[in-house]
């Protein structure tokens, strides 16, 4: 299995330097949309996490992307936090949110699960909605860093690179684990894997929690990203989008999320700029996907001979 | 034949999904390294009565339930198995997308020194070994069941549920299946294992509880249950009433 280890490494080499060439070849705006392809890449994966190897369908994964941003802005703006150190309270903020949230949602499943967790993403973006003093409100938090701390857009684009592919890698890791093969055990048949002497409520809640947690880091940099945190960022558009992407992308694949990003910002970006109803054209392609693709573009890439990074590995 | 003090023992259960009545008075038990065969026909609670050992989503409303001594009433199913039960249900339910291997990497690893690691695992069934980069789902029943045994066994019990093991394998692939349980036997691992007839398992079977309407209705060997052909004629006869 070492030349298909070896043979994997080269292929996700080879995306790294490719990502890198764009971000740095094009031009400035080029590397800004390659930068917000890359973050919500991140953001994806992290709900693919749950859903194609958990089997849980979260409509709320944005709390956790919105908290991710909120936690760093919010250690900046009200408690004086030096950035450096405000960066990593924003994934820990939304770790903790998965962790109170989570345990909640896991205690029911499928659809119910579903409406649990949009119930607690509605309430973490009235929350920050509301909460004019302490939140900013609908007004966001603005000019409390310049943005990307000021780095040129290409050299911001490179950091999230680096953070993306080691964000996957510990993933990656992740699913290969013991702990990962309880949570794709859960995801297919949660009755068995108790049947072998696991919780699988506490199995699920451990999925949760670290999908919170890389939703976060995803909204943090989205932060830093655009300098501001607004509650749109933990609203249920976000949510959508990233469920569009793990589809379009391909369900039960690891790279999946990232085609999906990478499609669906291109489209947004790019379709926009002739007709002005992009989502029309968003519709059906994901209407084409779901009806004659249902494992996405990663299924597709599979049957071209493209390793998909698919579960089985 | 019931060698020493029980091991797990069912006395006047009854259960229920929500409201609905399952169980009616299900008295049994099991000796340490015996084999008990729980027989009956579709659909008379041989799964139930295997759940409410497991407590997995049934609910005891009477009688009780102890393994070793101790009560399992309350208790969540990983925790029973955590106790030493192991449990393979009817359908096997292999997960189907990851690989024999991964399948079987799934049960939380035992202690140094356990009898049933991966290793012996390949020995007690060596197709296993052999398929083990294949995916579960597209393995044939037989290999599919033997998988779900040995998942089980991974979690080293000293008792075995097995819920009818032999349904819908060809009788080639029954005997390899009875070959191994034999083997658990001789190990010593109690078993509790539910079929519709006493046929398939006779070899290995101490002793024979027979189950109509979610209540125990026979008690006794394999040679007292021959010995009274009214028991099958009044239970276990497929076409009755």
């Amino acid at each position: 299995m070492t030349a298909h280890h070896r043979h994997e490494s080269i292929i996700w080499l080879g995306a790294a330097v490719a990502a890198a060439v764009v971000l740095f070849a094009f031009g400035p705006g080029i590397a800004l949309l390659g930068t917000e392809i890359m973050i919500m890449a991140l953001f994806a994966c992290s709900l693919n996490l749950i859903m194609s190897y958990g089997g849980m369908v979260s409509f709320g994964h944005a709390a956790y992307f919105g908290l991710g941003a909120y936690g760093f802005a919010l250690a900046i703006v009200r408690f004086d936090v030096p950035p450096a150190l405000a960066l990593a309270c924003g994934p820990i903020l939304a770790l903790l949110a998965a962790l109170l949230f989570g345990s909640l949602c896991v205690r029911l499943s499928h659809i119910y699960f579903a409406m649990l967790t949009l119930a607690c993403a509605e309430i973490t973006y009235a929350i920050l909605f509301q909460a004019y003093d302490f939140t900013g409100g609908d007004t966001g938090l603005t000019r409390f860093v310049a943005p990307r701390f000021g780095l040129t857009p290409q050299l911001y684009g490179l950091v999230v690179l680096v953070v993306l592919l080691l964000s996957l890698l510990i993933l990656r890791r992740l699913v290969a684990s013991p702990l990962g093969l309880a949570i794709r055990s859960v995801g297919e048949d949660p009755y068995r894997t108790a049947a072998l002497g696991y919780n699988p409520r506490r199995v699920q809640l451990a999925a949760f929690v670290v999908a919170g947690g890389f939703a976060g880091l995803a909204g943090m940099l989205f932060s830093v990203f655009h300098g501001n945190a607004f509650p749109d960022y933990a609203g249920l558009a976000f949510t959508l989008d990233a469920l569009v992407m793990v589809v379009i992308g391909g369900l039960h694949s690891f790279v999946g999320p990232i085609y999906g990003a990478i499609i669906y910002l291109l489209m947004k970006t790019f379709i926009s700029r002739y007709v002005g109803e992009w989502e029309l054209v968003v519709g059906i392609v994901l209407m084409a996907v779901v009806l004659g693709a249902p494992r996405g573009l990663a299924g597709l890439a599979a049957r071209l001979g493209i390793p998909s990074g698919g579960r089985k590995s | 034949m019931n060698s020493g003090v029980a091991m797990l023992e069912l006395s006047n259960v009854s259960a229920a999904y929500g409201r609905g009545m399952a169980l009616h008075g299900i008295t049994l038990s099991v000796g340490r390294g015996e084999v008990v065969c729980l027989i009956g026909r579709n659909g008379v609670g041989k799964t139930s009565t295997m759940r409410s050992i497991v407590q997995e989503t049934i609910r005891v409303t009477e009688g009780d339930v102890t393994f070793d001594g101790q009560s399992l009433l309350g208790l969540l199913p990983h925790q029973v198995i955590r106790r030493g039960v192991g449990y393979v249900p009817e359908d096997r339910r292999v997960f189907a997308s990851l690989t024999v291997a991964e399948n079987l990497r799934v049960p939380p690893a035992g202690h140094v020194g356990v009898r049933w690691d991966i290793d012996a695992i390949y020995q007690l069934f060596p197709q296993l070994k052999e398929y083990r980069h294949r995916q579960a789902g597209v393995m044939s029943g037989g290999e599919q069941q033997m998988l779900s045994i040995a998942r089980s066994l991974l979690v080293n019990p000293q008792l075995l549920l097995l819920d009818e093991p032999h349904e819908g394998l060809a009788p080639k692939v029954a005997e390899e299946v009875i070959a191994a349980l034999l083997v658990l036997k001789r190990e010593g691992i109690s078993m509790l294992i539910s079929e519709q007839s006493l046929r398939t398992i006779r070899g290995c079977a101490d002793r024979v509880y027979v189950i109509d309407r979610g209540m125990t209705v026979f008690s006794g060997t394999p040679d007292q249950f021959d010995s009274d052909p009214e028991i099958t004629r009044r239970y276990l006869m497929a076409t009755q009433e």
